[in-house]
């Protein structure tokens, strides 16, 4: 629509500016720049006596105008603040600096697939630009978005490069967890991402867990940021009801780039970066490790068979011998800084009626852990064309290619090299005569991932009748990810083996849009728009493993020996139907009072029979108070409107399984085999889909001349009919019905204030800080839960889970911890029995053991002892942008926080429990630094690690306990650039139009009380993993070039 | 005009302030109450302690409420209605202050670790365990009927109702049926329903013949007469005990006697490798030719931490002599006995050679 507009602008322009050349007066050449200098093209050029426009600048920003002195030029750009500039007599030439505008009110915003002044939308949304993502070289677009968004929690807790952390909007969606242990996660519910007018599920990749299977290069990674020209996020069920049962958890809007110049201009961005090892385990080498050791035994051995075995542990006793007399860096053999580089072209060109684009990328990021990386590949072509105004085509091609190595772990978790760096410093390191199987694994296993796709993308609209406007958009995607990883004889028992993995996803989409918009008696503007949605995705991932093949030099074809191949099989498939029909109608008086409705049914083949058809209704409403008249007598007040807007999204949770139930093959009956229904789940085929219904209040506020910019928010989220798995009396034949009975509450506030205290030509300051608090609470559970379920967690860590209506959704449920002993006489003594505190196996406690609470009074330590102590989910986001130039140079500051959550320090815990076992091959590391018990009488937070003879029947440093649970606040700087543009003069010389040096860090610190090494690098239920894969700090030195 | 303006906006702006802090209040979220679950009981709901010895009963189900729960009996009755009060009567009882070690110096020292309370002969504790206190003996607390028919009338009922702030629960007709006192234990020698003695297994019905306490070990006893080792199986019982109490004490005395067939004493100074120190963590040792006493604190054993004088929750006596056998070698002869007493007084131990005396001589 927007564009149609424009187009009919430019007309009466033109003329316009015809007519006028006519009445000779005083003729004026000029230009208009943006702020770094860039010419801008298009801006209108109004008389502000009369308000017509007099011409519009052209694409190297120069215009000519003819016009009385002392008139005022009103000069307007879509996307910059609006500028008046009186001519003086006699004056010929000007220039003119527009700045753009960064708020958030008067852009233009994509509703339901099509173009709105935002003015018009009463929806909860943001926008971001370009320029709020450049200077940073990374694979995944949300790492960039991180604290700038209100409302919008990203978690960047993997370095694994390719892979992405996690995403929330408006709080916890889910009662659903994935994993067990360490590696327990939330099930993934990330928002919707609509690249180009199609979406795409971001969380496709993901759907094994942190136990990756496959490539798992998330589409999203395969996208450039260098591409990318806007980013929406949409909050409130009114912004989102249009997309749907996919919207559910909000939406992302990615636009990439399109042709905006007369003359084909090229841009190339590049960069090379570095990124540094993190903060590794300090580590006692060689014979300070043994000598630890040995002294830890000899103070803390009870009985004399634990000295006598010393002489059993050569690594201990035989120091002369060279294969236990060494100082082995362990974890430097796995770690390294690496070197990368980023590089991206694009050309673009064309005129209203034909512009294209091309875009292609190349992205080489070598992991800090040895053998991983991620390569990228990626084009991105686009012409849009419009013979007339009432005919527009458009074309597009995203071809991608991600290439992953993992090493020998999952990508995420990196299990082996996580063990093999704690291996002893006493060992050899790998040489021609021996090699470690975790090393071998690590550095020698060989890994081939490769995610293909390609999407073509066709659009067509008409102009049937006028304001009646037909579109029509095709898009096919396919996407291939493949693994293949081969692992010699040396790092699994002396036999090789081969993995492939095999995944194959496509989706049809198909769109078919009518819009018709009319104003009636000037005041009245109509809009409606109807579109169906009709979406065939299939998804498949298959698997094969051979164990024992024949040696490292043959890696291929393969036989298969039926007794030592695992096998493989199906992991998954899905085929999934979904037809939807959606309205959308907006009304607005004079610009100040909006009212917005829409309603979507979305109909899929994974609802139940019962449920075939969700409806997502929506109402919203809104108050542009700065159209009032009476407002015109406050002239600092640019914008304020009241918006408040209601919604629903209903989300399918069925799958088949689910609705048909599962059916098996069991034994035989009368020589004939048996198929039966597997008697886990009863099938529900009235299941019913989850509904998200949100209230959102708002208001805009832009004040002082644009100088300061308010939006503020609050919501109120129910989620109900939440998936939760519930028991059945066995007397029904079945354990478990799929149930509906879940559901949450989430409420927050969301303040995004940005300021501009100078924008003069020169000098320019923007800061802006926005910050998000919400609370999630548990509605209620199934009823044969009663209001409590507890999710035990079967893993050593035995970090349990607890949900309690009333209380946060996700808590902890562990033994709470007070400290450790002083001496033995602190350990309370049962009156009745006059025994001391002990465990269940009537180990006493004594001094240096933690204090656990006993909770039931017993004076045993038992499961019966847990408690709920903290929640990991954060109630406070939000970060600071800082953004600085003067001429040439800028100066940005990205922060992020984090605030209110709980995490567990497993890594510590682990750390720690190193030292339970003095004979064993592991390093010992230094426990100076921490406050621990050493002596009696000391009052102390961490018990004895060194008493190893009865740890095994205390385990002080069990994970299930409050002494790991820290608070997981954190600020994080994540990016300090320094940028300096080139002056346009003195490039017109290399006739280069621009020319952009940056000096980048990335991750740059993280300020928190956390003890453990990055409070962001834990999982999305807070567990601070000692096998995941840290985050690296970057350094990076770019170039922008454009001619 | 211009003034009035700013007024409007601000009571737009502070009215929609308020509506939003208000919509909170209507959210209507369901309270961060403890969880107290339906399913909560106890394993066994049948409580049947001894009188007379500190009983915990244990087996509380929480089903994962939240704790703290309090605990408060309510409605004691028999089984045709009528209320009970005896068992809530009060008695001093010991309470443990510190930890008993096995190693105090003194009869002081221990009484030191503990103190005497005010407490029912019965009572839930603030974890739900019930206790019926060593306090109780058989005129205080009636015990089941000495008939072996357990009538419903003769059963104390009570209902346990537990709670925390998200609510109560009630836990519906527990039974309290206690057993008759028996002071010590190994009390296999005594009828459970009667505390009278108990029949000969191998003749119940012969009432000239009785069941009698046996030493928990005894080996390589030579018969003075026969020369082959004594024994006690389903033929012979050459051994036995008698856990008794006798007069003349001091009121904390234990003393252990060993009586030939013709109940004669046996000088206990011929069980030459007994250690004397170490048999009970008694203070005040007496030796004479007819026994050895001790004055010590009861109940015995204090507690079943692990001390010299103990295993597990019996104390554990060990009697030994060494003599020169068959070819020269030296040859132990050995007797044990694991037992418990429970009420405080003067206690004798006896062990009887029912059929003839031990040989301590040499060969």
């Amino acid at each position: 629509m927007k564009l149609q507009k424009n187009i009919i602008l430019y007309m009466v322009m033109a003329v316009l500016s015809i007519s006028f050349a006519m009445a000779q007066n005083q003729q004026i050449q000029g230009k208009v720049l943006d702020e770094s200098n860039k010419p801008v093209s298009g801006v209108t050029i109004l008389n502000a006596s009369n308000n017509r426009a007099l011409t519009a600048t052209k694409d190297n920003g120069e215009f000519t105008v003819t016009v009385p002195a002392n008139t005022t030029l009103i000069f307007r750009g879509i996307g910059f603040t609006e500028r008046r500039i009186k001519i003086n007599v006699n004056q010929t030439s000007l220039t003119v600096r527009l700045s753009a505008t960064d708020n958030q009110v008067e852009e233009v915003v994509v509703r339901g697939y099509v173009a709105r002044s935002k003015e018009k939308t009463t929806g909860s949304s943001y926008s971001l630009g370009e320029k709020d993502i450049k200077d940073n070289p990374a694979i995944n677009i949300e790492s960039l978005m991180q604290g700038k968004v209100p409302g919008l929690n990203i978690q960047v807790n993997t370095g694994a490069p390719g892979f992405r952390g996690s995403t929330q909007i408006r709080g916890l969606s889910t009662l659903s967890t994935q994993g067990t242990g360490n590696e327990s996660i939330l099930m993934p519910t990330s928002p919707l991402y609509v690249i180009d007018g199609v979406p795409m599920d971001a969380d496709r990749a993901s759907e094994f867990g942190l136990q990756q299977q496959g490539p798992g290069i998330s589409p999203l990674s395969l996208i450039p940021p260098e591409d990318v020209e806007s980013i929406e996020i949409l909050k409130d069920a009114q912004a989102t009801s249009l997309y749907g049962s996919r919207g559910a958890y909000g939406v992302i809007i990615i636009n990439t780039k399109r042709g905006n110049s007369e003359v084909p201009r090229i841009n190339y961005t590049h960069s090379s970066f570095m990124r540094s090892i993190p903060k590794l385990r300090e580590t006692l080498g060689g014979n300070m490790e043994r000598n630890l050791k040995l002294l830890q035994i000899y103070t803390n051995a009870r009985t004399q068979g634990e000295l006598d075995k010393i002489m059993q542990t050569p690594s201990l006793a035989d120091s002369l011998n060279s294969y236990f007399n060494n100082s082995t860096n362990w974890q430097g053999l796995f770690y390294q800084n690496t070197f990368n580089q980023n590089h991206n072209f694009s050309m673009d060109g064309g005129n209203q009626q034909l512009s294209y684009k091309a875009n292609l990328n190349f992205y080489d990021e070598t992991g800090v852990i040895k053998n991983t990386g991620f390569t990228r590949y990626s084009s991105n072509l686009r012409m849009d064309y419009r013979p007339s105004r009432r005919f527009e085509f458009v074309g597009q091609v995203f071809a991608q290619l991600g290439k992953m190595n993992k090493g020998d772990g999952t990508g995420i978790l990196q299990t082996g090299v996580a063990s093999g760096g704690q291996s002893s410093t006493l060992l050899p390191p790998p040489g021609f005569f021996t090699a470690s199987s975790d090393y071998v694994a690590a550095i020698r296993t060989r890994n081939d991932n490769k995610t293909k796709l390609i999407k073509p993308f066709i659009e067509a609209g008409v102009e049937i009748i006028d304001n009646l406007r037909f579109r029509t958009t095709l898009s096919y995607e396919l996407s291939s990810g493949t693994e293949e990883k081969f692992s010699p004889a040396a790092s699994s028992g002396q036999f090789s083996e081969v993995y492939a993995f095999n995944n194959r996803y496509s989706q049809f989409y198909s769109r078919n849009n009518l819009n018709y918009s009319k104003t009636l008696k000037e005041d009245h503007d109509l809009f409606f728009s109807i579109f169906n949605e009709i979406i065939h995705v299939t998804n498949q991932n298959s698997v094969i493993t051979q164990r024992r093949t024949p040696n490292d030099q043959f890696e291929g074809p393969l036989g298969y020996d039926g007794y030592f191949s695992s096998g493989g099989g199906i992991l998954s498939f899905k085929n999934e139907k979904a037809l939807s029909f959606a309205f959308a109608g907006n009304y607005s008086y004079k610009s100040r009072y909006v009212l917005d409705l829409t309603y979507r049914l979305d109909g899929s083949s994974l609802n139940g029979f019962e449920n075939l058809y969700t409806k997502n209704p929506s109402i919203g409403l809104k108050w542009n108070i700065h159209r009032e008249d009476w407002i015109k007598g406050l002239p600092w007040i640019n914008t304020a409107a009241l918006r408040g807007t209601w919604g629903v999204n209903v989300m399918p949770t069925a799958t088949l399984d689910r609705i048909y139930g599962k059916y098996n093959i069991y034994g035989n009956y009368n020589q004939q085999t048996g198929i039966g229904i597997d008697s886990y789940l009863i099938p529900n085929p009235d299941l019913k889909p989850t509904t998200s219904m949100q209230y959102n209040l708002g208001f805009d506020l832009i004040i002082l001349n644009n100088k300061i910019d308010i939006i503020y928010d609050t919501y109120y989220k129910r989620t109900e009919n939440l998936y939760q798995e519930s028991y059945l009396n066995n007397t029904t034949g079945f354990s478990t019905l799929s149930s509906n009975e879940g559901g949450l509450v989430n409420y927050g506030h969301e303040v995004s204030l940005r300021l501009r205290p100078l924008k003069g030509d020169k000098f320019f300051w923007m800061l802006s800080v926005n910050g998000a608090y919400n609370r999630d609470v548990l509605l209620q559970l199934p009823s044969i839960f009663n209001g409590q379920l507890i999710r035990w967690d079967g893993s050593a860590a035995k970090q349990h889970i607890l949900n309690r209506v009333g209380t946060h959704a996700f808590s902890n449920y562990v033994l709470v911890n007070r400290g450790v002993y002083a001496t033995d006489a602190d350990v309370p003594v049962d009156p009745r029995t006059g025994l001391r505190y002990r465990t269940p196996d009537g180990t006493f406690f004594q001094a240096g053991d933690p204090i656990w609470v006993d909770q039931n009074g017993d004076y045993i330590l038992d499961d019966r002892d847990y408690t709920r102590s903290g929640s990991a989910q954060p109630n406070f986001i939000g970060g600071i942008q800082n953004e600085m130039s003067y001429k040439g140079i800028s100066l940005t500051i990205a922060a992020s926080y984090t605030a209110g959550r709980t995490i567990f320090n497993n890594a510590l815990a682990e750390r720690m429990r190193l030292l339970a076992n003095p004979y064993g091959l592991q390093s010992v590391v230094p426990l100076d630094d921490l406050d621990m018990w050493r002596q009696d009488g000391d009052i102390a937070k961490y018990p004895n690690a060194y008493d190893f003879s009865r740890a095994g029947n205390i385990n002080p440093l069990r994970n299930d306990q409050t002494l790991w649970e820290e608070n997981g606040s954190y600020l994080k700087i994540n990016q300090v650039s320094l940028a300096y543009n080139f002056d346009r003069e003195f490039l017109k010389r290399y006739r280069l139009q621009r020319f952009r040096v940056y000096a980048t860090m990335d991750n740059v610190y993280t300020f928190s009380k956390y003890s453990g090494p990055n409070p962001e690098g834990v999982t999305s239920l807070g567990r601070d993993l000692s096998n995941g894969y840290p985050v690296p700090r970057g350094y990076a030195l770019g170039l922008n070039l454009s001619f | 005009m211009k003034l009035s303006n700013s007024i409007r906006l601000m009571s737009v702006l502070l009215g929609s302030c308020s509506l939003f802090a208000a919509c909170k209040e209507t959210f209507e979220l369901p309270a961060d109450r403890d969880f107290i679950s339906e399913n909560i009981t106890y394993e066994n709901k049948v409580i049947q302690p001894i009188i007379g010895r500190d009983n915990i009963h244990t087996g509380l189900l929480l089903d994962n409420s939240t704790l703290p729960l309090k605990f408060e009996i309510i409605n004691p009755r028999y089984g045709d209605g009528t209320p009970y009060t005896d068992v809530f009567q009060k008695a001093p009882t010991y309470e443990w202050i510190a930890e008993y070690d096995g190693k105090e110096k003194s009869l002081a020292e221990i009484e030191a670790k503990r103190h005497l309370v005010e407490k029912p002969y019965f009572e839930v504790d603030d974890y739900g365990r019930f206790i019926m206190y060593g306090s109780s003996t058989n005129e205080t607390v009636a015990p089941r009927p000495a008939d072996t028919v357990v009538k419903t009338q003769d059963v104390r009922f009570f209902d346990l109702k537990v709670s925390n702030s998200g609510g109560f629960q009630i836990i519906k007709d527990l039974q309290l049926i206690p057993w008759r006192q028996r002071d010590y234990s190994p009390d296999y020698d005594m009828n459970p329903y009667t505390g009278g003695v108990a029949p000969d297994p191998r003749n119940p019905k012969d009432p000239s013949k009785r069941e009698y306490l046996k030493p928990s070990w005894f080996s390589n006893i030579i018969g003075v007469n026969s020369n082959t080792n004594l024994k006690n199986d389903d033929k012979q019982t050459d051994l036995v005990v008698f856990i008794r109490r006798f007069e003349g004490g001091n009121g904390k005395s234990l003393r252990f006697r060993f009586l030939n067939p013709d109940s004669t004493s046996i000088n206990p100074a011929k069980f030459n490798e007994t250690k004397w120190d170490l048999l009970v963590h008694g203070f005040n040792k007496q030796m004479t030719s007819e026994y050895v006493q001790y004055d010590v604190a009861y109940p015995i054993p204090l507690t079943s931490i692990r001390t010299d004088y103990n295993s597990g929750s019996n104390a554990r006596v060990v009697f030994k002599y060494s003599r020169t056998g068959m070819g020269g070698t030296l040859t132990y002869g050995e007797m044990g006995l694991d037992f418990r007493i429970f009420k405080p007084g003067d206690w004798e131990i006896v062990f009887m050679f029912r059929r003839e005396s031990p040989k301590f001589e040499d060969e």
